[in-house]
C-alpha cells in the first residue's frame, strides 16, 4: 500500500513537471500552429538561471521568480527574432526552432560550463511527512501543488477572461479573430511568453527534484513533452494536464516494476493513440 | 547543358579517385573517407528533406542500426566477407521495417508528427543501446575487426567514395524518374498531388523507406571506418550534422549534400585544432547552429540552390537583353 502511494505520489509529481512544459507547446501549437522544437531549450534554461539565482541569493522564491523572468524574456526574442520571420512556413518553423534549441543549449554549457551542477531544495521543503506508514516526501507535494495552481490558474484565464477567450477563438479560427478587428500577433507574443514561463518554471521546480541538472536534460524532457501532446491531442489545454498525468504514471510505476521499458511503453501509448485516434484523447485537430 | 554537368562531376571523381596516389597523407586521407561516407548519409536524408518535404529528426536510428549491425556481426562471427555481407541485408532489412512502420504511422499526419516520433523513437533506441549490456555493451561501446580488404586505409578510401558515387548515381536516378517526379510534385503541393489520384502516403513511405536504407548503409561504413561503435551513433548530433550539410550545401540538390558534407567535415576538423588556440572553439556547435539558424531565415535553399537561382536570373536578364534587340532586327527587316 505505502509503495502504491508513495509511486503514485512519484509520478504526479512528474507528470506535473512535464505537465508545465507540454502545457505551453500544446497552447501554442494550437494558437499559432507552430511546433516549437526548442521548448526544452526553455525549460533548461530556466532550471540553470533558477538554480544559479537561488544559489547566489539564497532564497528559493526569488530563484524561481528569476527562473520565470528567464523564461519570459527568452520567449518574447525567440518569438521576435526566431519564429515571426517564418511565419507560415512548417517546415521553415521546425527547423529554425531545432536549431535554437541546440544555441540554447549549447550556450547553457558556456555560461555555466559543460559539467553537471548540483542543486538542492531549500530547507522548509526538504525532508518528509509520516502519515501512519505512508512517508510523504514534502519537495514532491510541494511539486503537485505547484502544477495544479498553475493548472487551475490558466484554466481560469482561459474560460473566464476576454484575453482567454481570444485565446480559445483563436485556436479555433485564428483567421475570424483577426478580422473581427483583434490583433492576434500581440496575442501570440503572449501566449508564447507564458508557455515559456511555465517551462522554465517546469526546468527550475525539477533541479532540487532530480538533484542535478544537465544541458541535455532539456531534450529529455522535450522528448516526453511530445509524448504528452500527441497522447493529450495537439491545442488541447486539458489533455496536456491528463495525459503528462497518464505519462508521469506510467514512467513511474515501470521505473520500479519493469525499469528498462519505462520509455518503451510511453512510446507504444503514443504508437497507440497514433494509430487510433491521430488527433489525440482530447484533441481537436489532426 | 546536362552534358557539361555530367563531364564536370567525371572529372571531380576522377580528381577524388587519383588523389591518394599524389598525396598519401593519413590524416587526410581518413578525413576525405568521412565526407564520403557523412556525404552518403545527408543525400538519405536530402531525399526526405529536400525532395519529399518530410523532416526527420531522428535520422540517427537508421545510421545507428546499421553500424551496431556491423558491430556485432564482426564481433560475434568471423570478420569475414560473407559475415559482411549478411551484417548489410540485415540492416537493409532493419531499417526498411523501421522506416515503413514509423511512415505508416505518422506520414498520413502533418509534418510534425513525423519530426517528433522520428525523434521519439532515436531516444528509444538510444535508450535501448545503453540499457541491452550484453549486447552492445552499454555506453562504452565495443570495438572489432574487420575483413582485410577494409583495414588498409587506402583501400577503404576507394570503397567509400565509390559507394558515395553510386549512391548518388542510383538517388540521382531515383529522384528524376517518375516516382522522383511524384515526390517533388508532393512537396511543392500535397492536396494537388492526392487530387491528381496519387496516393501520397504510399510515395511519402516509399521515400522514407529508401532514406532509412540509405542511412543505414551509411551507418555500416561508417563503424568499419571507426572499428568501433558505442552509443554516439544514436544522438542527436549524428541528425543534427545531416540537418546542417543538407541545409547549407542546399535542400534539393544532391550535389548541395556532399558539399555540404565537404564543408561541415573540414570544418570540425578545424575547429577543433582551433580549440587548443581559445577554449570558446570546443564549443564549435553554437557556431554552427548560429549559421544554420541564418541560412533557414536568409539563405533557405542553400549553397547550389542559391548559385541556381542566381544563374536562372542571369539568364533571364540575358534573354531580356536579347529580346529588344530582336525587335528592333526585325523592325529594320
Amino acid at each position: 500500500m505505502e509503495l502504491l502511494i508513495n509511486l503514485t505520489i512519484n509520478g504526479l509529481a512528474t507528470g506535473m513537471l512535464i505537465f508545465l512544459l507540454a502545457a505551453g507547446l500544446t497552447l501554442i501549437f494550437g494558437l499559432m500552429d507552430v511546433l516549437n522544437f526548442a521548448h526544452g531549450g526553455l525549460f533548461a534554461w530556466g532550471a540553470y538561471s533558477g538554480t544559479w539565482i537561488y544559489a547566489t541569493t539564497g532564497s528559493f522564491v526569488i530563484g524561481i521568480i528569476g527562473a520565470i523572468i528567464t523564461g519570459l524574456i527568452l520567449g518574447v526574442a525567440t518569438e521576435r527574432w526566431i519564429i515571426k520571420p517564418v511565419y507560415g512556413n512548417h517546415i521553415q518553423q521546425i527547423l529554425i526552432t531545432l536549431g535554437l534549441m541546440l544555441v540554447l543549449s549549447e550556450m547553457l554549457k558556456v555560461v555555466w560550463g559543460p559539467n553537471q551542477i548540483s542543486a538542492t531544495a531549500p530547507s522548509y521543503l526538504a525532508g518528509s511527512w509520516e502519515i501512519g506508514n505512508v512517508i510523504i516526501i514534502k519537495y514532491r507535494a510541494f511539486i503537485i501543488v505547484v502544477g495544479l495552481l498553475v493548472f487551475l490558474a490558466v484554466q481560469y484565464i482561459l474560460k473566464n477572461t476576454k484575453i482567454g477567450l481570444i485565446v480559445r477563438a483563436g485556436v479555433m479560427n485564428k483567421e475570424m479573430v483577426q478580422s473581427l478587428g483583434i490583433n492576434i500577433q500581440k496575442v501570440f507574443m503572449l501566449v508564447f511568453m507564458i508557455g515559456a514561463g511555465m517551462a522554465a518554471l517546469g526546468g527550475v521546480l525539477l533541479a532540487p527534484y532530480s538533484g542535478v541538472i544537465y544541458a541535455e536534460m532539456g531534450l529529455e524532457f522535450a522528448i516526453l513533452a511530445f509524448i504528452v501532446v500527441v497522447i493529450g491531442g495537439m491545442g488541447s489545454f486539458p489533455g496536456s494536464i491528463l495525459a503528462a498525468i497518464l505519462v508521469g504514471l506510467s514512467g513511474s510505476f515501470m521505473a520500479y516494476y519493469v525499469p528498462d521499458l519505462a520509455l518503451a511503453v510511453n512510446m507504444l501509448l503514443m504508437a497507440a493513440v497514433l494509430i487510433f485516434k491521430p488527433s489525440g484523447l482530447f484533441g481537436l485537430k489532426g | 547543358m546536362k552534358n557539361k554537368k555530367n563531364v564536370f562531376y567525371t572529372l571531380i571523381a576522377v580528381l577524388l579517385l587519383i588523389y591518394p596516389f599524389i598525396n598519401d597523407s593519413r590524416s587526410m586521407m581518413i578525413l576525405f573517407t568521412q565526407v564520403f561516407i557523412f556525404a552518403i548519409f545527408a543525400m538519405s536524408y536530402d531525399l526526405l528533406l529536400g525532395y519529399t518535404g518530410i523532416v526527420s529528426f531522428g535520422h540517427a536510428m537508421f545510421f545507428g542500426i546499421g553500424a551496431y549491425t556491423i558491430g556485432i556481426f564482426m564481433k560475434r562471427f568471423e570478420p569475414t566477407i560473407p559475415y559482411l555481407m549478411l551484417a548489410v541485408l540485415v540492416t537493409i532489412v532493419l531499417t526498411a521495417l523501421l522506416s515503413y512502420l514509423v511512415g505508416l504511422l505518422t506520414l498520413r499526419l502533418k509534418s510534425h508528427f513525423y519530426a517528433m516520433l522520428t525523434l521519439a523513437f532515436a531516444g528509444l533506441f538510444l535508450v535501448l543501446a545503453e540499457k541491452w549490456r550484453t549486447m552492445t555493451y552499454g555506453n562504452d561501446g565495443f570495438t572489432f575487426r574487420v575483413p582485410d580488404l577494409f583495414k588498409d586505409r587506402f583501400d577503404f578510401y576507394l570503397i567509400c567514395l565509390v559507394s558515395m558515387i553510386v549512391v548518388f548515381i542510383l538517388l540521382n536516378r531515383f529522384t528524376n524518374s517518375p516516382l522522383g517526379r511524384v515526390l517533388q510534385a508532393i512537396r511543392e503541393n500535397e492536396q494537388r498531388s492526392e487530387s491528381l489520384g496519387y496516393s501520397v502516403l504510399q510515395y511519402k513511405i516509399i521515400a522514407s523507406v529508401v532514406s532509412g536504407v540509405i542511412a543505414g548503409i551509411a551507418g555500416i561504413l561508417y563503424a568499419i571506418s571507426l572499428r568501433f561503435v558505442n552509443t554516439s551513433v544514436f544522438t542527436m548530433d549524428i541528425t543534427l550534422d545531416a540537418l546542417l550539410m543538407t541545409i547549407i550545401g542546399g535542400v534539393g540538390t544532391l550535389v548541395g549534400a556532399i558539399i555540404g558534407a565537404g564543408l561541415i567535415e573540414f570544418a570540425h576538423h578545424w575547429l577543433t585544432e582551433l580549440a587548443k588556440v581559445h577554449w570558446i572553439f570546443e564549443r564549435w556547435i553554437i557556431f554552427f547552429g548560429i549559421i544554420y539558424i541564418l541560412a533557414v531565415m536568409f539563405f533557405p535553399q542553400g549553397i547550389v540552390g542559391t548559385l541556381k537561382s542566381l544563374r536562372t536570373k542571369s539568364l533571364v536578364k540575358r534573354q531580356r537583353n536579347l529580346e529588344p534587340k530582336d525587335k528592333n532586327e526585325k523592325a529594320a527587316g
